[in-house]
C-alpha cells in the first residue's frame, strides 16, 4: 500500500461518504460514475435488505428508478484491513431519510390532473420534504487499492440493511 | 396490507347504519350512577372521609344557561359555593361541606332561572366514577361499529338519544370532551379493527373536537366528514401527513369544497389520498410505486446452504459463550485476529417503536473506534485489538449480556456472504442484547487497557480514556456517571469474518457496533402483531429451546471450534437404504439437525433431492416439533 496508516482512516471515511453521496444523488448522469466503483460479477456481491442482486447495474437501476430521493447521514464507521487479502472490511452505521413530497426521483407525482398531461416533471426548483430517519447498517468489502487512489471496481461486497424504521414515515418496507 | 381503495359509498353506508342506532331504552342508564365526570370537570376528593362528610347536591333544568352563571346564581341566593362540580348529563352535581350549607342551597329549589324552574335536590347516591362514563361511551361505540365494513359510525351524534340524555353534546365544553373521549375509547377497544370513520352531520366547523383522530387511527383508510360546516382547508393543517394510509375522504356539503384551492390543499395534507369526494385524484399504482419500497425487507440472507448451516451454528454457539463465559471464545482468535467496537450514539426518532431516547454507552465509549468521532490516528490504532490477549482484555470491559436468539428469534437478522479472497465467509448479525451485569473489570474509564501488557502503550491508553470521558460527556450530554453506565437493552450490528481452518473456524476479524435500543425494522410492528410476538416469546420461554430458522442449535456440550460439517447421523440397524440415500440423509442431517425419522421423511417428500429438501425444511422448520431434532 502506498499510504501510511495515518491516512488510511481518513481515506476510508471519505470513500464511504462518497458512496453514501452517490446513493443520494438523483442525477441519472452520475450513475455511471457510481457503477464504476463496483467490481464485476461474480466478485461483486450486492445485498440490499437481504435481497441479492446479480450485478450493480440492476441494483443501481432499481435504486434510481424505484426509490425516491434519499439523504444519508453517517453515524459510525469502523474498518479492518484483512492482511494478505488485498481487502478491507468496513462496518458502517448511518441513518437515511426519504423524500416524502410524493414525487419520485424524476419529479413525477401520482396526482391525476384533468385535461392536462400528467407530466409534472419539474425537477428544477424541486423541494424535498424529508421524512423521519431510518437506521441503516452497511457492510462493505473494499479493495485496498483505494489507498493508492484507484477506485475502479473496488466495492466487492455491499450489504445494506435497514435496521430500524419510524412509525410516522410514509415509506413502507 | 390491503392496498385496494374502497370505492363504496361510505356516506351512504354511514347514513344507513345510523338508522335505529338511537332511542334504545336499555341504554338509558341511571344518570346518577353513570355519567361524564372527570372528562367534564374535576372529580370530588378521593379521600373517602371527605366524601362522607360532604353533602352531594344535584341541580336540574339549568341548561338554558351555562355552568358559571348557574354557580353564581346559587351563590347569590344561598351564599354557598358549590365545590367539585360534576356534570352528569342534564344533572349538575356539586358538593358542600355539611348539611347546614346543603339546606341553604336547597332554598334555590323551584326558583326561576333562565326560563326554567330549577330543581335542586340533596343526593345520597354513589359518587360517579370514571369507569361508569367510560363504560357508557364504550357501549355507544359498540353500537356504532360495523364489523363487516370495519367502520366506526360517529355520524349525527346530536341525534343520539343516549348522548342527549347524558347532555354530552349540550355545550361546546362538553362536546369538546366527548368527541376525543369517543375516539380514544374506540382506539382502545380490543378486537375492533377500524378502517373507516364516519363523522358526517356533526356540525363540525373545524377539526378541533376530532384533532386526535390521526393519533389514535394513523392507518385509517376512509374518512367521512360530509354534511358539516367546515369552511377552510387550513383547519386541516395539524393533520398534514398524519394519516399515512388514508385513501378516501368525503367532504361533501361543506362550504370548503367551493374553495378553488381545495383539492390541492387536500392532496398536500393527505399524501396517499386516492378518492376525494368520490373523484379519483391520484393514481393508486403510482402512489404505491413512490411510497412502497421495491425490495421487501427479509430477515435472512445466506449465499448458499452451506453458509446457512455454518453461520447459524457459529452465531448460536458464539453468543452462548459470549453471554456465559467469554474466555471460551478465545481459541477462535489467532495472533492476527482483529476486534474492535464502535458506538453509534445517534438517537433514533421518537417515532421508532420502543426507541431508547436516553441510551447509556458509558461502558463502551472508552473503547469505541467509531471513526466519525475518533479522529486521532493513535487512538484508532490503540482501539483495534489484535490477538487473543488483547481481545480478551477488551471483552472483560464490556457488561455481561444476554442475547435472546433462541427465545426471540424474530428480533435477529442475519446475512452470510462468502468471502473468496480469504476462502472464508462474512457473517453479520443484527439484533439486541440485554446488559445483565457490570463488566468484570471496574467499569468505564478505568485503567484497564486493550493491551495492558504493553507498557509503552499504557500511558497513551490512560490518556485516551481520560479523553474518552470528556468525549462521552459531550456525546451523551451527560457525564460518565452511573447514569451513562446504566445497564439496559442495546441494539447491535456484529460482523465476523470467518476462515475455516483445520475443520474449525477462526475469526479473522470481528466488528461490533453498539447502538440505542429500538424495535427492529424486519419484524411486524403494529400492536396486534407485537402482542402475538410477546405471546410467542412467552411460549418459547416456557418451552426452551426453540428453533430459529435456519439457525440451528447444536448440543450444548458442543464446543466452539466445531467442525463445519457435523458427523454422520446414527442410523438404525437394518436400514433399507442405498448408499446414495444414506449419504444424502447424512448431508441433510448436517444441515437440518433433524433426527433419522424426520430426515428420512424430509428426503422422501423432497424426492431425494437435496436442494429441494433444504428448501422444504426452511419453509416448515417453524412447524416442526421439538422431538424432530436430535436432542
Amino acid at each position: 500500500m502506498n499510504t501510511n496508516t495515518n491516512q488510511q482512516g481518513a481515506i476510508t471515511e471519505t470513500f464511504i461518504k462518497k458512496i453514501l453521496a452517490h446513493l443520494d444523488n438523483t442525477d441519472v448522469n452520475k450513475l455511471q460514475e457510481f457503477l464504476n466503483l463496483f467490481a464485476q460479477p461474480p466478485i461483486a456481491k450486492i445485498i440490499y435488505n437481504s435481497t441479492p442482486f446479480p450485478d450493480a447495474t440492476q441494483f443501481l437501476t432499481l435504486w434510481q428508478q424505484q426509490v425516491v430521493a434519499t439523504q444519508h447521514t453517517l453515524t459510525s464507521v469502523d474498518y479492518h484491513i484483512i492482511p494478505g487479502s488485498g481487502t478491507l472490511i468496513c462496518n458502517i452505521n448511518c441513518k437515511v431519510r426519504f423524500d416524502e413530497s410524493g414525487k419520485d426521483k424524476n419529479g413525477q407525482d401520482a396526482v391525476i390532473r384533468q385535461g392536462t398531461q400528467n407530466n409534472n416533471n419539474s425537477n428544477a426548483n424541486r423541494r424535498h420534504i424529508w421524512g423521519p430517519y431510518f437506521g441503516v447498517s452497511l457492510q462493505l468489502v473494499l479493495a485496498d487499492t483505494i489507498y493508492s487512489n484507484q477506485f475502479q471496481g473496488v466495492i466487492q461486497t455491499f450489504n445494506y440493511t435497514v435496521v430500524y424504521k419510524p412509525q410516522d414515515s410514509l415509506m413502507e418496507m | 396490507m390491503n392496498r385496494s381503495v374502497s370505492t363504496g359509498n361510505l356516506l351512504g353506508m354511514a347514513i344507513r347504519n345510523n338508522v335505529n342506532m338511537n332511542n334504545n331504552p336499555n341504554n338509558m342508564n341511571n344518570p346518577v350512577d353513570n355519567g361524564m365526570n372527570n372528562m367534564m370537570t374535576t372529580l370530588p376528593p378521593n379521600d373517602p372521609n371527605v366524601i362522607n362528610t360532604t353533602v352531594k347536591i344535584g341541580i336540574r333544568h339549568w341548561q338554558n344557561s351555562n355552568q358559571a352563571d348557574l354557580l353564581n346564581f346559587i351563590y347569590r341566593n344561598s351564599g354557598i359555593t358549590l365545590q367539585n362540580i360534576i356534570l352528569e348529563g342534564p344533572l349538575l352535581v356539586g358538593f358542600v361541606p355539611n348539611r347546614i350549607q346543603a339546606d341553604r342551597v336547597m332554598k334555590c329549589d323551584g326558583m326561576n332561572y333562565a326560563g326554567n324552574r330549577l330543581k335542586v335536590e340533596i343526593m345520597n347516591g354513589r359518587v360517579p366514577t370514571t369507569s361508569n362514563t367510560v363504560e357508557f361511551l364504550r357501549n355507544v361505540i359498540l353500537k356504532r361499529y360495523d364489523t363487516q365494513s370495519k367502520m366506526l359510525n360517529l355520524g349525527d351524534l346530536y341525534q343520539d338519544q343516549d348522548l342527549i340524555s347524558k347532555g354530552m353534546l349540550a355545550s361546546v365544553s362538553t362536546r369538546s370532551r366527548t368527541f376525543p373521549a369517543l375516539i380514544k375509547i374506540a382506539s382502545e377497544e380490543p378486537g375492533m379493527i377500524i378502517e373507516s370513520v364516519n363523522l358526517a352531520d356533526n356540525q363540525l366547523r373545524d377539526i378541533t373536537p376530532i384533532a386526535t383522530l390521526p393519533k389514535y387511527f394513523p392507518h385509517l383508510k376512509n374518512l367521512c366528514l360530509a354534511n358539516n360546516q367546515i369552511s377552510r382547508t387550513t383547519v386541516f393543517d395539524s393533520w398534514r401527513n398524519k394519516f399515512i394510509d388514508l385513501k378516501e375522504l368525503l367532504m361533501l356539503n361543506n362550504s370548503v369544497i367551493k374553495y378553488h384551492g381545495y383539492k390541492n390543499d387536500m392532496l398536500k395534507i393527505f399524501p396517499k389520498l386516492i378518492m376525494l369526494d368520490n373523484v379519483m385524484v391520484r393514481d393508486q399504482a403510482k402512489v404505491n410505486a413512490i411510497y412502497n419500497f421495491p425490495v421487501k425487507l427479509q430477515q435472512f440472507f445466506f449465499e448458499n446452504n452451506q453458509l446457512s448451516s455454518s453461520a447459524g451454528e457459529f452465531v448460536t454457539n458464539f453468543l452462548n459463550c459470549w453471554d456465559n463465559d467469554r474466555t471460551q471464545l478465545l481459541p477462535l482468535y489467532t495472533p492476527d485476529s482483529q476486534f474492535s467496537m464502535a458506538v453509534d450514539g445517534s438517537i433514533p426518532s421518537v417515532s421508532v417503536t420502543n426507541s431508547d431516547q436516553t441510551p447509556s454507552f458509558g461502558y463502551y465509549i472508552p473503547y469505541s473506534r467509531n471513526m466519525t468521532k475518533i479522529s486521532n490516528d493513535r487512538t484508532r490504532q490503540i482501539r483495534l485489538a489484535k490477538g487473543s490477549n488483547e481481545i480478551a482484555n477488551v471483552f472483560q470491559n464490556f457488561p455481561k449480556t444476554k442475547h435472546y436468539l433462541q427465545s426471540d428469534p424474530i428480533d435477529y437478522k442475519m446475512e452470510a456472504i462468502s468471502f473468496p479472497q480469504i476462502n472464508g465467509f462474512m457473517v453479520t448479525l443484527h439484533g439486541y442484547f440485554e446488559e445483565v451485569e457490570k463488566p468484570q473489570s471496574s467499569g468505564s474509564g478505568n485503567s484497564n487497557t486493550i493491551n495492558n501488557n504493553n507498557n509503552n502503550n499504557s500511558n497513551d491508553i490512560v490518556r485516551t480514556q481520560q479523553r474518552s470521558r470528556r468525549y462521552a460527556s459531550s456525546y451523551n450530554n451527560t457525564s460518565v456517571s452511573s447514569g451513562s453506565t446504566r445497564l439496559s437493552k442495546k441494539c447491535f450490528d456484529r460482523t465476523w469474518t470467518l476462515v475455516p481452518m483445520n475443520n474449525t473456524i477462526v475469526i479473522a476479524s470481528e466488528m461490533l457496533t453498539v447502538r440505542a435500543f429500538t424495535s427492529n425494522s424486519w419484524a411486524p410492528v403494529d400492536e396486534q402483531q407485537q402482542q402475538q410476538q410477546k405471546q410467542k416469546q412467552q411460549q418459547q420461554q416456557m418451552n426452551p429451546p426453540s428453533l430459529m430458522p435456519p439457525i440451528l442449535t447444536p448440543p450444548p456440550s458442543q464446543s466452539l471450534g466445531v467442525p463445519i460439517t457435523p458427523g454422520g447421523l446414527q442410523l438404525p440397524p437394518n436400514v433399507n437404504l442405498n448408499q446414495q440415500q444414506i449419504d444424502l440423509i447424512n448431508k441433510l442431517h448436517g444441515v437440518t439437525k433433524l433426527n433419522y425419522q424426520y430426515t428420512c421423511m424430509l428426503a422422501e417428500q423432497s424426492s431425494w433431492n437435496f436442494d429441494q429438501a433444504v428448501k422444504n425444511f426452511q419453509m416448515s422448520v417453524n412447524n416442526l416439533p421439538r422431538e424432530a431434532f436430535i436432542q
